[in-house]
């Protein structure tokens, strides 16, 4: 128990450090783009009506008062580190007075709803499946899947996405291409939305499935290729063991180790968003949120986005490596 | 093996069932009821936020700024329903005394916020003194800078006195594409703070209401007012959808599937291969031009700008060399596919502007000749139209018109020729020498020129930028492309941080011949020095005696005042002259209508409104517009 917890102490100060160091590279970075977001307020806010430079001169005093912008970079960076300890990551600077946490919270149930579906559909459907193929090695129909998800597999994701969305948007309308639910649904009504958002997510999870699912698939297949073999499998055929059981209990549950620290992993950066997917299918996620960020120069929101990923990765990878010296007996803690 | 099976009948259920489910329609606002626009701000990420008076705190096309506010006048970029000018929430025109230090007002009774209470001067008042009182306002710079005092001496109407001359006090309450809107006195007096109050859910002063909108900003619908006769286009008549929708439809490849399906009636803009596209396959679409280019022309002008204070281009003969060695015709094929509206002056060949500019100035472009120290030739080429015309004609067949007026119309009045050996001569005059086939500076260094572009946030003008860089390359200028991505291009350009650029500092009415919208900011006196920061439009930072004493006239004379059109020809004729900035088309919006539900669009043909869904004065469309089937 006591090396445990000596196991423990380290990881959290390593964890501690991993996210106080990504949160400065982002700071920095950020602090560092030639993006100035005051003049993309005043672009955005001048462009195409009357105007005159002495009036555009008074409101970039203005807005950099309003913003915060004022100061010293290092009493910038104090008061940055002063809100975040407090979970404040103030104002967004391109929908000033918002607060950045409003505008995250607004988006993230969206990416994790679509993310979280996504990654565990394509887990469970890629080991399920890569195990059977791994095991039944004669199986046609998971040869031919085989052959279709390692031909997917490679192809960009945007192109993928954009076959689907030429297929079930326009060849064979049958889905929504566009948005998280229908225009002006009923929220009110629980099921009927929720199913809305259901339908909504088909094409999104799709196409992230479309491409993940052959990286576990194969991943899972190579792994039960190797436990087959394991003298305790050859044993318990020999024995009269069920084929179901062999696969179930000998098999797949020894293979599943390195696939739960992939989707640990993977659900940790489900935070970060799925900035594609959400642009193709114009989801409202955490991940066009970024983008659009991005594009108007407003760090604050970037640094909240990003430090919620950072905190979410470092917090998986720190679960796992407290988890896993209690369920897997060959790691030590030390 | 089972679960094999479960998964395959389980897939084929959930399809079926979606399939009932993807063609629902929206609960409450029927289809044929509904017209669907794109907004082109995209998602909205803080969507209940409706207050337009603070800097980009929300969405500003969702509807709010074409149905629900309101302001003074309107300038229409086309024709317009009953003129170009149009007296919205004033009665009349302006009224200036004679040294311009007064405007006063004379405002429309009888119009009312859609909760039933009734505009009066006294929202105009504190439209003005609120943002004069809170800095940090949309508006507050350019009323502080402008207004001494506000006042109502009667009712109806409103007095501004001025803090010094200004004959265009009136634009900034003039909609071109936006404007100062007038705020609801009696709502935001309650607010605590003016800057920190989102005005949700929004009263309007225009003919809708909001209805409903997406709590994740994809999409807002309007609802047309019942009393709709009590707002300022209730004069007009009836507004035909009683439903409005501006949604986020996705990228272009979406935009075009989406009106495919008759599910957006409307389309900002998209590339002109989603257009070519379109009118191949859609057979209800509605475009500007019912032939090539189909795009609308907007009063915006794409150019090559030339850094001016950079010492590389501060001779006129370099800069009317580079432009010599343009062939507009591959530039207009490379950008727009052949679909641009060409323009040889510095004013965009759109609206009005043909009539007051492009036309009666031909005789003038025709006759002017450049003295290249060996010859003096005469550049300009009116047919250039014509000739990209029968370029695009084997490909294109009925689609390009026959019509010599609509050639013109369509691909603007001609442009110069390119002429390398003109080009050399001028060159040549300018102290540049060429070895084998570089070209070198006077100081013997080998001339460099960098073009930048927008990449992937601006492709067509990317693509006529790299064109002229071939060009310039293959004539031996050592030219490079250089990619600075939407943001990172609008930090450069106020910085000065280029060589020469392929974007616009030159923007008009389109509707009225007054150039002061642009023109105005590129007098000397607003040009920052090496280094600093360029407010506004001129990004070329070029001072010019000539040109300033052509802006301080137009200072000078009102707005209708007939001079103006004279010395926006005096400003067109030195611009050809110094060539500071190389214009090359209008920037055309592929705006493509459906009219599956709705007819009525505006075109070139019934030129009322402008049809690009994001400019205010799109408004007007509503009360042309008639349900395809009643």
């Amino acid at each position: 128990m006591r090396a445990y917890l000596a196991y423990l102490s380290k990881r959290l100060v390593q964890f501690a450090v991993v996210v106080f160091v990504g949160i400065n590279i982002t700071y920095l970075v950020t602090h560092m783009t030639p993006i100035n977001p005051v003049e993309q307020s005043i672009s955005a806010a001048t462009t195409y009506g009357a105007t005159s430079p002495e009036a555009i001169e008074m409101m970039r005093q203005s807005l950099r008062q309003l913003y915060g912008l004022e100061g010293t970079p290092w009493e910038q960076y104090v008061a940055f580190w002063k809100r975040v300890l407090v979970g404040d990551f103030g104002p967004s600077l391109s929908a000033f007075p918002t607060p950045v946490s409003q505008l995250i919270l607004r988006a993230l149930p969206w990416t994790v709803g679509l993310l979280l579906v996504s990654t565990l559909l394509t887990w469970i459907l890629g080991n399920l499946l890569g195990g059977l193929a791994g095991y039944y090695r004669n199986s046609r129909i998971l040869k031919a899947f085989g052959v279709l998800s390692m031909g997917i597999h490679p192809i960009p994701y945007y192109v993928v996405a954009f076959v689907l969305l030429i297929i079930f948007g326009f060849l064979w309308p049958v889905l929504p291409i566009s948005g998280g639910a229908t225009m002006a649904s009923d929220r009110s009504n629980t099921f009927a939305f929720a199913l809305d958002v259901v339908v909504h997510s088909i094409l999104p999870v799709l196409s992230l499935m479309a491409v993940g699912i052959g990286g576990w698939f194969m991943g899972m297949r190579a792994l039960v290729s190797n436990i087959v073999t394991e003298d305790y499998v050859v044993y318990a055929e020999l024995a009269g063991v069920k084929r179901g059981k062999i696969l179930r209990s000998y098999v797949m549950r020894n293979a599943l180790g390195p696939q739960v620290t992939g989707l640990a992993l993977q659900l940790g950066a489900i935070f970060n968003g799925a900035i594609i997917t959400e642009q193709v299918f114009g989801y409202p996620g955490v991940g066009s949120l970024l983008i659009s960020a991005v594009h108007a120069g407003d760090y604050s929101l970037v640094l909240g986005i990003t430090t919620v990923s950072i905190v979410a990765v470092s917090a998986t990878v720190l679960l796992i490596d407290l988890l896993y010296p209690l369920i897997d007996p060959r790691v030590e803690a030390r | 093996m089972r679960i094999l099976r479960l998964l395959t009948v389980a897939t084929g259920l959930a399809l079926a069932a979606t399939t009932a489910l993807s063609q629902t329609n929206v609960p409450g606002v029927p289809r044929n009821e509904t017209i669907i626009l794109e907004n082109p701000e995209g998602t909205i990420k803080n969507p209940g936020w409706f207050n337009i008076w603070t800097i980009n705190a929300g969405g500003q096309y969702t509807g709010l700024h074409q149905l629900a506010l309101d302001t003074l006048w309107y300038i229409d970029p086309e024709r317009g329903l009953d003129g170009v000018w149009q007296n919205s929430l004033a009665a009349e025109k302006p009224i200036y005394n004679a040294d311009f230090t007064e405007m006063t007002v004379k405002l429309r009774p009888g119009i009312y916020w859609s909760d039933g209470v009734e505009f009066t001067a006294d929202d105009l008042i504190y439209t003005v003194e609120t943002q004069i009182k809170n800095p940090g306002m949309r508006w507050s710079a350019l009323l502080a800078l402008n207004v001494e005092s506000v006042s109502s001496p009667e009712p109806w109407t409103v007095r501004f006195k001025l803090k010094k001359p200004n004959s265009r006090f009136h634009s900034l309450f003039t909609v071109r594409f936006n404007a100062i809107w007038i705020m609801p006195k009696h709502v935001f007096e309650k607010a605590a703070d003016p800057q920190r109050f989102d005005f949700n859910p929004p009263i309007s002063l225009g003919a809708y209401k909001i209805h409903s909108f997406d709590p994740d900003g994809k999409w807002y619908i309007w609802q047309k007012r019942d009393d709709w006769q009590r707002t300022t286009l209730g004069r007009y008549g009836e507004p035909g959808p009683k439903y409005a929708a501006y949604i986020d439809p996705g990228p272009p490849d979406k935009r075009v599937i989406a009106q495919l399906n008759h599910n957006l009636d409307v389309v900002h803009d998209i590339a002109p291969e989603g257009m070519f596209t379109l009118t191949k396959q859609s057979p209800s679409l509605k475009t500007w031009f019912p032939n090539f280019p189909f795009a609308h022309p907007d009063p915006t002008l794409p150019s090559v700008i030339f850094n001016m204070q950079n010492p590389a281009f501060q001779n006129r003969d370099v800069r009317w060399a580079l432009a010599l060695l343009i062939d507009v015709k591959a530039v207009s094929m490379a950008s727009y596919r052949g679909a641009a509206t060409l323009s040889p002056i510095g004013i965009p060949p759109t609206g009005t502007h043909p009539d007051d500019y492009h036309i009666p100035l031909q005789e003038w472009l025709a006759s002017y000749e450049i003295d290249t120290g060996k010859s003096k030739i005469k550049p300009y080429d009116p047919t250039i139209g014509n000739q990209i015309a029968d370029m695009l004609r084997p490909t294109m067949k009925e689609q390009i018109p026959t019509d010599p007026a609509e050639i013109r119309k369509a691909f603007g009045y001609g442009w110069w020729k390119p002429n390398p050996q003109a080009a050399t001569e001028l060159l040549e005059k300018a102290g540049y020498t060429k070895r084998g086939n570089a070209w070198y500076t006077p100081d013997g260094k080998p001339f460099s020129i960098k073009l930048m572009v927008e990449g992937d946030s601006r492709p067509i003008l990317t693509r006529a930028g790299t064109m002229i860089v071939q060009q310039w390359r293959q004539f031996g200028i050592d030219a490079k492309t250089e990619v600075a991505q939407g943001t990172t291009m609008l930090d450069r350009r106020i910085a000065g941080d280029f060589e020469t650029l392929i974007s616009w500092s030159v923007e008009t009415y389109g509707g009225h011949p007054d150039l002061s919208f642009f023109l105005d900011s590129w007098h000397s006196q607003f040009v920052a020095a090496p280094g600093k920061t360029q407010s506004p439009r001129n990004w070329q930072r070029w001072s010019n005696p000539e040109l300033d004493k052509i802006i301080e006239e137009v200072r000078r004379i009102s707005f209708d005042d007939k001079r103006t059109v004279e010395l926006g020809r005096d400003y067109a004729k030195l611009i050809v002259r110094e060539m500071p900035i190389i214009p090359l088309m209008a920037y055309n919006v592929f705006t493509a209508m459906d009219e599956t539900y709705w007819v009525g669009y505006p075109t070139a043909e019934n030129p009322y409104a402008n049809p690009v869904p994001n400019w205010g004065n799109s408004r007007s469309m509503m009360v042309k517009l008639k349900p395809k089937q009643p």
